[in-house]
């Protein structure tokens, strides 16, 4: 049982609440700063993670857009291109097909097409995950980007990550996407198992830098945002039973911090991925293939994955339930791997 | 006519993008060119006409036949050849290549996917605006581009907003071998303008005089505050859509005639003629250019490839 914090107290400010302090923030910092996207302004965002902002810095910096996505997508390269520092709010991953063109082809070639000559510092804010909403509105589609060079893909899972990743994606001079997950957004800072507590004042997270959320000796699991949730559940549930998870929140597809994953793999021996993306040519195969290569085959006894098998995600709940690294999933698998250990 | 008169510059400027392109194909003839070539030969009076108005501040967004834009916008020739030669010296130090030219000190840059210029250009326009600058962005695509979901998506929200944008439709008529009367809704691109609260105007792309007062208007207006303009020049494409096109969908009567009928140079020399410039005149000029060129040639092809070494550097700001 929880206690009900008292009224007022930080802890009971929903996750979208942190994501706009640290909007907020960085917008009251820096003049060249802007948000732009549907529903973001009137509304403060279909989560509500830019709430307060338009009445706080007017509507030419909170910018409601029309259903114009490829448009306002290559506004925010042109935005930054010409020396502001935009974010653009895809309200789903699931809609980047309409606007791909632009966040692959343009913000994310060319500071490369360019020589490093052309900076585009743009954000692309947008919501995964699943919440019951079926295919086209709960894919993750971090692993994409991971494929396709060029963008820095930012995930975060605690409360503090989601003030300061963002903080640090805007300050950023490439151009960053930052994923939350849709079950993360409907929560409040006190339902994390990660900590409530994000100060008031300032966070910036390193881009880059995994974070180990469980130390434990048996079994390795990378995972990322709703999955260290799920996680941090499984561990505690096998933990009884004699067996250690160290759960790694990887918090950043691009870069990926390998030197973390690989550090606890190499005392562990047993790696297990998970991942609500999509398995095949995905995060979960890349973890596991860099593994090998920098500790040798020889340093893994036992290797996993768990993610959406190949399928898109269906609409019932007992179908969407079968196919997502859920935190019996992941207990079970702990339990399978750790044998012997 | 005194030689700095303004339409004598004009002119000059038609013959020098010629002989840059000229220069673009003996480069690749050479083999110092290794990739594909998009030249705008045909295309001289739009990019000439541009170089009138266009102010350092503005921004010009264009597309894989960028060479002319460029030069109009101001980006050194010597840079941009060298990009286009896939040179360390180039503007991108050979990373972009003809189709991917960026400078930022002149707000210019391009992009090979078509239609994909626009979007970009729409957020040069509302970062001016941010700033209350007076500058205008120029967003250049083809009557192929025009059809694309991002030109209507781009009005859309430039119109919305008032925006100092030029969308600038260099209709050649072609999108590859695709006619543009056989799958436009509408005779002209211009005319759809009104749909998006925007100033359409039409001008005849191989008249320079005509070109350069109508991409006057359209930057004055644009730059009053008075909104959005869809500015459509037409013109036609002397050799096929990329060198190496067979170009078999016209056939050689077409092609012959629109090279003498409908080359803006030409066009331009007959005008000047007629009104008493002297044939000699114009002839040292060309002469002059071409040597120019040549020189400038020479010089880039002189300039060293990247180093392979090189090859995964500048993906992030770090290593700029």
């Amino acid at each position: 049982m929880r206690d009900e914090p008292s009224p007022g107290t930080r802890a009971a400010l929903p996750i979208p609440a942190l994501i706009a302090e640290a909007l907020a923030g960085e917008m009251a910092r820096d003049p060249s700063v802007l948000l732009l996207g549907e529903d973001v302004g009137r509304l403060g965002g279909v989560f509500g993670a830019s709430r307060g902002l338009l009445e706080r810095f007017g509507p030419d910096r909170v910018m409601d857009m029309p259903i114009a996505e490829m448009a306002f997508t290559g506004m925010g390269v042109g935005l930054a291109m010409a020396g502001m520092r935009p974010v653009v709010e895809i309200m789903f991953a699931d809609f980047v097909g309409v606007c791909l063109e632009q966040m692959v082809n343009a913000a994310a070639k060319i500071p490369f097409m360019s020589g490093g000559r052309q900076r585009v510092p743009v954000v692309f804010k947008t919501a995964g995950g699943c919440i019951g909403s079926a295919a086209q509105h709960s894919q993750c589609l971090w692993g994409l980007f991971g494929h396709l060079p060029g963008m820095k893909v930012v995930v975060p899972s605690s409360p503090m990550d989601h003030k300061g990743l963002m903080a640090a994606a805007i300050r950023c001079d490439d151009p960053v996407l930052f994923v939350e997950h849709k079950r993360l957004l409907l929560s409040k800072a006190r339902d994390s198992l990660q900590g409530a507590e994000v100060p008031e004042g300032e966070v910036v997270t390193p881009i880059g830098r995994a974070r180990v959320a469980r130390a434990g000796g048996d079994v390795t699991v990378a995972t990322l945002s709703l999955g260290v949730e799920h996680a941090l559940r499984a561990a505690a549930e096998v933990a009884p039973e004699g067996i250690g998870a160290e759960v790694i929140d990887l918090r950043s597809v691009v870069p990926l911090d390998m030197e973390t994953v690989c550090a606890s793999v190499a005392r562990t021996g047993r790696l297990l991925v998970v991942d609500e993306d999509y398995l095949s040519f995905g995060l979960s195969g890349e973890v596991v293939a860099r593994c090998l290569e920098a500790l040798g085959p020889g340093a893994l006894r036992q290797v996993g994955r768990l993610a959406v098998p190949d399928v898109p995600i269906p609409a019932a709940l007992p179908l969407e339930r079968a196919v997502l690294p859920g935190p019996e999933a992941i207990a079970a698998r702990l339990r399978a791997m750790a044998v012997g250990a | 006519m005194r030689p700095n008169d303004p339409r004598i510059l004009r002119h000059r400027r038609m013959l020098e993008m010629r002989a840059f392109d000229e220069a673009c194909l003996e480069a690749l003839r050479r083999g110092e060119i290794h990739g594909e070539l998009h030249t705008g030969i045909n295309q001289e009076a739009i990019g000439a006409a541009m170089a009138e108005s266009l102010r350092p501040g503005d921004a010009v967004v264009s597309t894989h036949r960028n060479h002319f834009h460029a030069l109009a916008k101001g980006v050194p020739a010597r840079a941009l050849l060298a990009e286009i030669l896939e040179r360390e010296t180039g503007l991108c130090r050979g990373r972009g290549g003809h189709m991917h030219p960026f400078h930022p000190p002149t707000n210019f840059s391009a992009t090979g996917i078509v239609g994909a210029s626009l979007p970009v250009a729409l957020g040069y326009a509302q970062a001016f605006r941010l700033r209350g600058e007076d500058h205008v962005a120029v967003g250049v695509t083809g009557d192929g581009g025009s059809h694309t979901g991002a030109f209507h998506e781009t009005l859309v929200i430039a119109g919305a907003r008032r925006l100092p944008l030029v969308v600038l439709v260099e209709n050649n008529a072609l999108a590859i071998s695709v006619g543009f009367g056989d799958v436009s809704p509408t005779a002209t691109v211009a005319e759809r303008a009104g749909a998006w609260g925007a100033r359409g105007m039409l001008v005849d792309g191989t008249d320079v005089d005509a070109t350069a007062e109508a991409f006057a208007a359209a930057m004055e207006q644009a730059r009053g505050g008075g909104g959005p303009v869809l500015l459509e020049a037409t013109c036609t494409r002397a050799r096929g859509h990329f060198e190496g096109d067979p170009d078999t969908y016209r056939t050689r009567e077409e092609k012959r005639r629109l090279r003498e009928e409908r080359d803006p140079i030409a066009l331009h020399r007959a005008r000047l003629l007629a009104e008493g410039v002297g044939a000699d005149a114009l002839d040292r000029m060309a002469a002059e250019v071409r040597a120019e060129t040549a020189r400038l040639l020479e010089a880039v092809r002189a300039d060293p490839l990247p180093d392979p070494a090189g090859a995964a550097l500048y993906l992030w700001a770090e290593e700029a």
